[in-house]
C-alpha cells in the first residue's frame, strides 16, 4: 500500500533523510518517532508527495514518485488525510465549513457534502460544535476538526505530524483514542511524535527517526 | 458547479481579507489613474497639434486668365487627392475682403485695382499633415496647369512637426515606463493580498483540489478587483477631468473609449497579475 525503497533525501549539502525503506500495510497503525528535526517530517511529505527523494522511489498505491506527473498528485491526496501539530484551519469558517471545505475543492456537491461532514464530524465528536468558529474550540477540538477534514475524503490512510504537539497530556490522550478508533475501522494511520510516552498506551509497530535513518524500534512491538 | 464555487469564494475573499483588498483596490485605482491621466494628456496634446496643422492652410495662386469651368476642374483635380480635406476658390474679391479685414488697409485706393490673383486654399486631412506628405502634394499642385504658384508656411509645419515627433518620443518612453510601474505596481498588490492567505492554498493543495480548482477563486478575485479598481480609476479620471476642464483647459477632451480602456486594462491586469501570482503557489 505504500513502499518506500532506498529514499534518500538531500537539501543542499545536507542529508535529511538515508536510505529509507519502510513499508506500511492495510490498516496498519505505525508510529513514527524520533527527536525534532530527526526527518519525520520530511518522511511524511515524501508519501504525500510534497516533496520529492534525491534517490529512491515511494509507491502509495498505484502512484509512484518516480513517474507521477504533476496532475495527479491531487488524486493521490485525496486518498492521503493528513493532519499537523498546528491544525491549520481556516479561521473565518466555522467547523462544518472547514470540514466541507475539503469535500467542496474536490467538486463534490451540496448534498454529498452536507451528509459526509456530518458524519464525520459525528466520528470525530463535534456534530453539537459544527456551527462555531475555530477561535472558539479548545486545542483538543481544533485537531479533531483537522482530523475530520483529513477523513472527509475517506482515505487509505492518515499521517498525523505531531498531532498531540500542541496539546495537554490530557487531551493528546484522547487524540490519540480517536486515532486509533479511526484505525480500528480499517483506515491506517502513521503518526509521527517524539512523545514517547504517550504512545505507550497503543504500541504499534514503531520506527525511529535519527538524524535522517529509519530503524525499527522494537520496544513494543 | 465550478464556476459559480469561483465566483463565490472570489466574492468571499474580499470578506475575508478586507483589509488587503481595499488597499489592493486603491493600489490598482491609482495606478489606472496614473496610466489613464497619462493617455488623457498624451491624447489631448496630439490632438492639439493636429489643430495647429490643420490650421496651416496651401494657398495656391491660379493663372487670372483662367475660366470659369478651368478653375472648377482645377479645384476638383485638387479635391480628389485623399490627403486634402478641403479646397476652395477664392476669387480677387473675396481675397481683397480678407485682405482688408487682416491688415485694415484699402488696397483698391491706394492702387486703383486689387492686386490680388485668384486662388485655391486647401487643408489636408490629419492623416496626411505631416512634412513630407505636405511636400509630395504641393509639388504635384504645382506642376498642375493652370497654376502660378503655391505658398504654405513650410517653416512653420517644420516645426510643428519635429516637436510633434518629440512629443511622441516623450510621450512613448513616459507611456510605457507608465504602464511598466503601475502593471508592476498592480502584480506586487495582487500578490500581496494572495501571500497574506497562503494558507488556504496549502489546505487546498493537500486535500486534494486540481490546481484549476485552486487557481479559479483567485484569478476570479483578481479579475474583480482589477474591475473595481479601474471603476474607482474611471471615477477619479472623470472626477479631475471635469475640475481641471473647469478651471484652466476647457477644450479637454476625455474620449468614452479612455474609460472602457481602464476599466478592461484593470480586469486584464487583474487576471495576469492573479494568475502569475497563485501559480508561485502551485509548485506541487
Amino acid at each position: 500500500m505504500i513502499e518506500i525503497f532506498n529514499a534518500s533525501v538531500q537539501i543542499e549539502n545536507k542529508y535529511l533523510l538515508h536510505n529509507v525503506s519502510l513499508k506500511i500495510q492495510k490498516g496498519e497503525f505505525v508510529y513514527l518517532i524520533g527527536k525534532t528535526g530527526s526527518g519525520k517530517t520530511t518522511l511524511l511529505r515524501l508519501i504525500y508527495m510534497d516533496l520529492f527523494p534525491s534517490k529512491g522511489n515511494i509507491i502509495v498505491q498505484s502512484f509512484s514518485s518516480s513517474n507521477i506527473r504533476r496532475k495527479q498528485i491531487p488524486y493521490l491526496r485525496r486518498k492521503v488525510g493528513v493532519v499537523f501539530q498546528d491544525f491549520k484551519l481556516l479561521f473565518d469558517r466555522n467547523v462544518f465549513e472547514n470540514v466541507g471545505f475539503a469535500l467542496k475543492v474536490v467538486g463534490a456537491n451540496r448534498r454529498q457534502i452536507k451528509s459526509r461532514v456530518l458524519s464525520v464530524l459525528t466520528q470525530v465528536g463535534l456534530h453539537h460544535r459544527r456551527y462555531h468558529m475555530p477561535k472558539n474550540l479548545s486545542g483538543g477540538e481544533k485537531q479533531r476538526v483537522a482530523i475530520a477534514r483529513a477523513l472527509v475524503n475517506e482515505p487509505f490512510i492518515l499521517l498525523a505530524d505531531e498531532p498531540t504537539g500542541n496539546l495537554d497530556p490530557h487531551v493528546s490522550l484522547e487524540i490519540l483514542d480517536l486515532l486509533e478508533d479511526i484505525n480500528r475501522k480499517g483506515t491506517a494511520v502513521l503518526m509521527a511524535t517524539h512523545n514517547y510516552s504517550l504512545i505507550k498506551k497503543y504500541p504499534h509497530k514503531t520506527f525511529m527517526l535519527d538524524n535522517g535513518y529509519l530503524n525499527e524500534h522494537k520496544l513494543w512491538t | 458547479m465550478k464556476i459559480i464555487f469561483f465566483v463565490k469564494e472570489g466574492i468571499l475573499g474580499f470578506k475575508r481579507a478586507r483589509i488587503a483588498v481595499t488597499v489592493g483596490i486603491l493600489s490598482i485605482a491609482l495606478s489606472l489613474s496614473l496610466i489613464g491621466g497619462f493617455g488623457i494628456v498624451a491624447q489631448n496634446l496630439s490632438d492639439l497639434f493636429r489643430q495647429y496643422y490643420k490650421k496651416a492652410v496651401i494657398e495656391i495662386f491660379i493663372n487670372p486668365s483662367l475660366k470659369t469651368d478651368q478653375i472648377n476642374q482645377l479645384t476638383k483635380n485638387i479635391q480628389k487627392s485623399t490627403a486634402v480635406e478641403h479646397a476652395k476658390f477664392i476669387s480677387p474679391e473675396e481675397a481683397l475682403k480678407d485682405f482688408e479685414k487682416d491688415f485694415g488697409a484699402d488696397l483698391v485706393t491706394v492702387l486703383d485695382e486689387n492686386p490680388l490673383p485668384p486662388s485655391i486654399r486647401v487643408t489636408l486631412t490629419a492623416e496626411a499633415s505631416d512634412l513630407e506628405n505636405t511636400d509630395a502634394i504641393v509639388e504635384t499642385i504645382r506642376r498642375m496647369d493652370g497654376v502660378d504658384d503655391v505658398v504654405y508656411q513650410r517653416e512653420i509645419l517644420k516645426v510643428i512637426n519635429e516637436y510633434f515627433l518629440i512629443g511622441i518620443i516623450i510621450s512613448l518612453t513616459l507611456g510605457v515606463v507608465i504602464f511598466i510601474t503601475a502593471t508592476l505596481l498592480i502584480f506586487n498588490t495582487i500578490r500581496l493580498t494572495i501571500y497574506a492567505r497562503r494558507t488556504i492554498i496549502e489546505i487546498m493543495k493537500l486535500v486534494g483540489a486540481t490546481n484549476y480548482f485552486i487557481k479559479g477563486p483567485f484569478i476570479m478575485e483578481g479579475i474583480i478587483q482589477g474591475m473595481i479598481g479601474g471603476g474607482f480609476a474611471c471615477l477619479l479620471m472623470w472626477f479631475f477631468g471635469n475640475l481641471i476642464k473647469s478651471l484652466f483647459a476647457p477644450n479637454l477632451i476625455i474620449p468614452l473609449y479612455f474609460y472602457f480602456s481602464v476599466l478592461g486594462i484593470g480586469t486584464f491586469l487583474g487576471f495576469l497579475g492573479s494568475y502569475f501570482s497563485v501559480n508561485k503557489y502551485l509548485q506541487y
